[in-house]
């Protein structure tokens, strides 16, 4: 067993226990979020355990870490940067942002920094629209972001004890 | 329009917003919990359901269905588990009051959940929120668990006997799981494919069980008409649409946020007045009433309206989700249903065909266009793609990229048509409203 | 019993019926890709579309229940304007190479083309692209590009053969039918019915690997028979090349070969499903053939070999016969006929599961890994193999009999369709024929008789064993000829 797994076991079981009988299913979407929050992305390994304990096909891991975007299946950037693509933030600057965002880093969207320290991805809506356009560095909302507040973030995590501290 | 009486009724957000006006000391000491202890202690659970479908409430999460009548479904004392989930998905771009509940309120769906939950029987009630939301879920949680600890959630609540349980289950990155049905299959840890109906939710949902699905704004509702009853809710907004309505404005609009507003509330007052108009005063091209894909109003069309579905509809659009879009003169729109466009294609979830190959169809249909490559044909191509997706898909998704290709087309055909002529924008790609301008 | 409309025509249906199986069950044509009589309704393709008479809109008949009254249009021009759309969105990334593709000539994706759009596409974008070439199972290879998505295959492997090997991955237009991967990733190749997924396919995105690029189905011709893999007795089709279609050039065996077998529809025994050995009949029925009559090992012309078994038999006043329970109805019959009396006779289990393969499920494989063993049995008998000391003749009909464990020095008469060594050792030996060469009819396990048909022609040297029991029949006990 996958040692995260094998250390979320407990609370997995208390999870198991929360939800009304036959709902075993239902496991899949909080157990892949959680191992996701320590691991940073989903492992063979966390799957084959998941389907070891829970009897869930693998098939049916698969199916929904690809289809849920939020799922990683491999290691990215240290800090990941998010920014809303959507209508209300393409009216408010979305554009320009992700463009200064991935010329500063030197990426494309999608891409990873060559230090392994960002990860730059575009999502649609969040949201925020309200307070657009919106960041989202490691599942944090950063919102009325513009170029500057943009860089001083970058700035600040720029360095293995910035950000959430490498 | 003098002579309307000043609609200014308030349900929601009757409060000031402070960094602990979420928690439940402050909650309670606004009334909170009083309707619930007013339904477990003095009311049947047909009781509750009556006094919902007597409030003629209809759902906010766009496709307006009576809330009593979904309810009315359900068996309550037909011996089966039945299942209520609160749609938190709020993915339709533009809209965002959910979220405003979420973070501001959340005792007010809890409780509302739970008298919910006590009409309909429900032992499990499910809050299904987006993965994004890493605050709200926050809010949420803690309320939750505040609730818990003062035995408002859980067992023998109020020490009544009835007993209700409420998680949160959170999404992944799945626009179509807003959809009742893909919720459904989401929660049942699948992907989010919606379902075909028949069978409807309340007859089969949940685990093949019978089960609500209520948007949050929606369920929210549900502590104040019991509290009030369904006539003082009748009494605020029209006869046929009664209540407030949460607004969601965006784009370029000087002060963009959540408003409560009456049904029949003037548009013009929203815009003008409550949200100062414009960014950098500019004029309004358009507005997109609720949600992306409602119909795109112009700026003239929207002078006269009131936001009342009764007006909104005969006018060719819909009030929606309540995500209202605000879009400055000088604005893009070629531009600017690419974006819809992408987005639709980035999220179709691929079950049936007519979306899962009309979305990237149009997606790559207008890329090509922005291109400078179009041709004027394709102008009837995209009209024509999203007429033969509406009303021949599993889920809406189909129905409502249509919409709002079709809204767009509709009103500024012209600016399209320049783009491929001219091979370049009428706005020179705008989307963002300048200073200038 | 609600009565529907279907174009104005009344048809009575049954309550729990949708208004598809109403129209199919009374040949009313409405068209259907990931619609299966046998698995879950989908409702995902939307080519069912029909018009309830007075609505705006169209509905999937597939999933719309019936009710009394329903009144319903399977070809209303709402409706055919849809078909067409819908065959327009459904073909708009398919890549159409039908001119390379197996499925070519049995392809309900082409059948529908014709039918409801028939025109180029009208789509200036670039198609997605997808594998070709995806390798599902050792069996099975997957192209993506032609797959429509309906998830019958999907459906079928969590709802039928319930090995959950297969699933959608990632979402929109870049959906992907995909096998389980990482420590399940031959939940696919252990899964006894997959190849059932290359039937159900109504596109040519799943294919044979072992036939790809090997035949045009227009070539070939379906003889109705039945599987002799296990007592199930499944009936199919056997797949070979048409006569008018024989190749002058090449290797004469492909004139005369299983191409493949698939299932044929019996609801009393099969349903629309075969097992993988199933498939493989060629494997079974096309290993190296005798073609002559032997006497001592030593070829000989079939009147003698039949004077020489006729004169064992007239010997022998003892004999026992280990009866095949491979035999057709008609020559158990035959044999019983010809020398029930004068033979103590024995059922023989021609073949044991083999290494690896399934025994027995819950779905169709039967432990008895026999065709006819029933009506054998019903015969002669369920007494088990014991020879009495006396015995002066074996006569041994088919395979499964371990030469060693015969008594020793007792004469052996042996009926054999196969080449192998013991054809030698036998005193008299005929080479008989498969029952792809003949016509008759097996009985299964739970009694169910099932005709099959002859395919080819019995290969020069080859003699149905009825005929061998037919010319054995007279002679006299005791009495040499």
């Amino acid at each position: 067993m996958s040692s995260i797994v094998a250390s979320l076991m407990p609370e997995f079981e208390r999870l198991r226990q929360r939800f009304p009988e036959g709902f075993d299913s239902s496991m899949t979407l909080p157990c892949l979020r959680r191992i996701q929050e320590l691991r940073g992305h989903v492992a063979d390994e966390d799957i084959s355990a998941l389907v070891q304990w829970l009897g869930v096909p693998r098939i049916q891991f698969e199916e929904v870490l690809s289809y849920y975007t939020q799922f990683r299946r491999r290691p990215v950037g240290q800090v990941r940067l998010e920014i809303c693509r959507n209508v209300s933030c393409s009216l408010r600057g979305a554009e320009r942002l992700i463009g200064h965002v991935c010329q500063r880093l030197g990426v494309a969207e999608g891409g990873t920094t060559s230090d392994g320290r960002f990860t730059v991805t575009t999502a649609e809506c969040l949201g925020s629209c309200g307070t657009a356009p919106v960041m989202v560095v490691d599942d944090e909302y950063h919102e009325n972001m513009d170029i500057e507040k943009a860089d001083r973030l970058i700035d600040a995590m720029s360095h293995a004890d910035g950000g959430r501290g490498g | 329009m003098a002579e309307l009486r000043e609609r200014d009724a308030k349900i929601l957000m009757t409060f000031p917003v402070t960094a602990s006006s979420h928690l439940l000391a402050e909650a309670r000491a606004r009334g909170a919990y009083a309707a619930l202890d007013k339904a477990l202690r003095t009311m049947t659970p047909q009781q509750v359901a009556k006094e919902v479908l007597a409030s003629g409430l209809q759902g906010r999460g766009g496709a307006a269905f009576p809330t009593g009548r979904k309810w009315a479904v359900i068996q309550y004392d037909d011996g089966q588990p039945h299942y209520l989930c609160a749609n938190a998905d709020e993915g339709e771009p533009g809209t965002f009051k959910d979220r405003w509940i979420l973070e501001n309120s959340p005792h007010q769906l809890v409780e509302s959940m739970l008298i919910a939950a006590y009409a309909l029987q429900v032992r499990h009630a499910f809050v299904y929120m987006r993965g994004e939301f890493s605050a709200p879920f926050r809010r949420l949680q803690g309320a939750l668990d505040e609730a818990r600890a003062a035995g408002l959630v859980g067992e023998n609540i109020l020490g009544t006997g009835f007993g209700c349980d409420i998680m949160i289950y959170r999404g992944a990155g799945s626009y179509v799981c807003g959809e009742a049905s893909a919720l459904l299959s989401s929660i049942e840890g699948k992907r989010g494919y919606p379902r075909n109906r028949p069978p409807r939710l309340t007859v089969k949902g949940l685990y093949q069980q019978p089960t609500v699905v209520n948007n949050v704004e929606t369920l929210s509702n549900i502590a104040w008409i019991v509290q009030h009853g369904a006539e003082a809710f009748k009494a605020v907004g029209t006869p046929k649409h009664p209540g407030t309505r949460l607004i969601s404005i965006s784009g370029h609009i000087a002060r963009p946020g959540v408003y409560e507003i009456e049904v029949g509330y003037r548009w013009r007052q929203l815009i003008y007045d409550d949200c100062g108009g414009m960014q950098h005063g500019a004029a309004l091209k358009c507005v997109i009433p609720g949600g992306i894909s409602t119909k795109v109003l112009t700026g003239a069309e929207i002078e006269t309206l009131n936001l009342d579905p009764a007006e909104v509809e005969p006018a060719g659009s819909s009030m929606g989700s309540g995500g209202m879009v605000a879009i400055a003169e000088g604005t893009c729109m070629v531009r600017l249903l690419q974006v819809m466009l992408r987005f639709y294609h980035h999220e179709s979830c691929g079950q049936c065909t007519p979306c899962r190959e009309g979305m990237g169809w149009l997606h790559r249909l207008i890329d090509r266009i922005v291109d400078g490559q179009g041709r004027l044909d394709d102008l009837d191509m995209m009209a024509r793609i999203s007429r033969l997706q509406d009303g021949n898909t599993i889920c809406g998704m189909g129905d409502a990229a249509g919409y709002a290709t079709l809204g767009i087309l509709a009103k500024y055909r012209h600016e399209f048509e320049h783009w491929i002529r001219e091979g370049r924008s009428m706005y020179e790609g705008n989307l963002e409203c300048r200073r200038s301008s | 019993m609600p009565q529907i409309f279907l174009d104005g025509q009344a048809f009575e249906a049954r309550t729990e019926q949708t208004v598809l199986q109403v129209a199919l069950e009374h040949g009313v044509f409405i068209p259907r890709l990931c619609w299966h009589p046998k698995l879950s309704v989908a409702g995902n393709c939307r080519i069912c579309v029909v018009q309830v008479e007075g609505r705006s809109w169209v509905e999937i008949a597939c999933n719309m229940p019936v009710s009394e009254g329903l009144r319903v249009l399977t070809d209303s021009p709402l409706v055919r304007e849809h078909r067409k759309a819908t065959m327009q969105f459904i073909t708009l990334n398919h890549p159409v190479d039908c001119g390379i593709c197996d499925k070519a000539g049995e392809c309900t994706l082409q059948d529908y083309h014709v039918a409801f759009n028939g025109e180029a596409s009208i789509s200036r974008e670039p198609k997605v692209q997808a594998t070709k070439f995806h390798r599902l199972s050792e069996r099975i290879t997957l192209d993506n590009e032609r797959c429509i998505l309906c998830t019958r295959c999907v459906r079928f492997t969590r709802e039928v053969s319930k090995s959950n090997a297969l699933g959608v991955k990632n979402r929109g237009d870049h959906s992907l039918i995909r096998p389980a991967e990482g420590d399940d990733v031959r939940l696919l190749d252990d899964d006894a019915y997959s190849e059932n997924i290359v039937d159900i396919c109504p596109v040519g995105a799943l294919l044979s690997t072992r036939l790809l690029y090997k035949e045009r189905v227009w070539y070939l011709q379906a003889t109705p028979s039945v599987c002799p893999g296990c007592a199930r007795g499944c009936a199919i089709d056997v797949w070979h090349r048409k006569p008018e279609w024989k190749l002058r050039t090449l290797d004469a065996r492909h004139n005369t070969a299983i191409v493949r077998v698939t299932p044929r529809d019996n609801p009393a025994v099969n349903g629309p499903w075969i097992c993988n050995k199933g498939r493989d009949l060629a494997l079974l029925l096309e290993r190296p053939r005798a073609d002559a009559a032997l006497r001592k090992g030593r070829a000989v012309a079939l009147d003698e070999a039949l004077a020489a078994a006729r004169e064992l038999i007239g010997r022998a006043r003892h004999p026992v016969a280990l009866v095949s329970s491979w035999g057709s109805d008609e020559e158990l019959a035959a044999l019983d006929d010809a020398l029930g009396d004068r033979f103590t006779c024995f059922v023989k289990d021609d073949h044991l599961p083999a290494d690896g393969e399934v025994v027995e499920d819950d779905l169709l494989i039967r432990a008895d890994k026999n065709p006819n063993g029933r009506t054998a049995r019903a015969r002669f008998g369920h007494q088990a193999l014991q020879f009495a000391p006396d015995t002066d003749l074996v006569l041994v009909w088919g395979e499964g009999c371990d030469f060693g464990r015969l008594p020793r020095g007792v004469p052996v008469i042996f009926l054999n369709a196969f080449l192998a060594a013991e054809n030698g050792h036998a005193e008299v030996f005929f080479p008989t024929s498969v029952h792809t060469e003949r016509d008759g009819h097996f009985t299964n396990a739970d009694g169910v008789r099932s005709a099959f048909s002859r395919c080819v022609d019995r290969p020069t040297g080859v003699v149905d064993a009825e005929r061998v029991f037919r010319a054995l029949a007279s002679v006299p006990a005791g009495v040499a000829p």
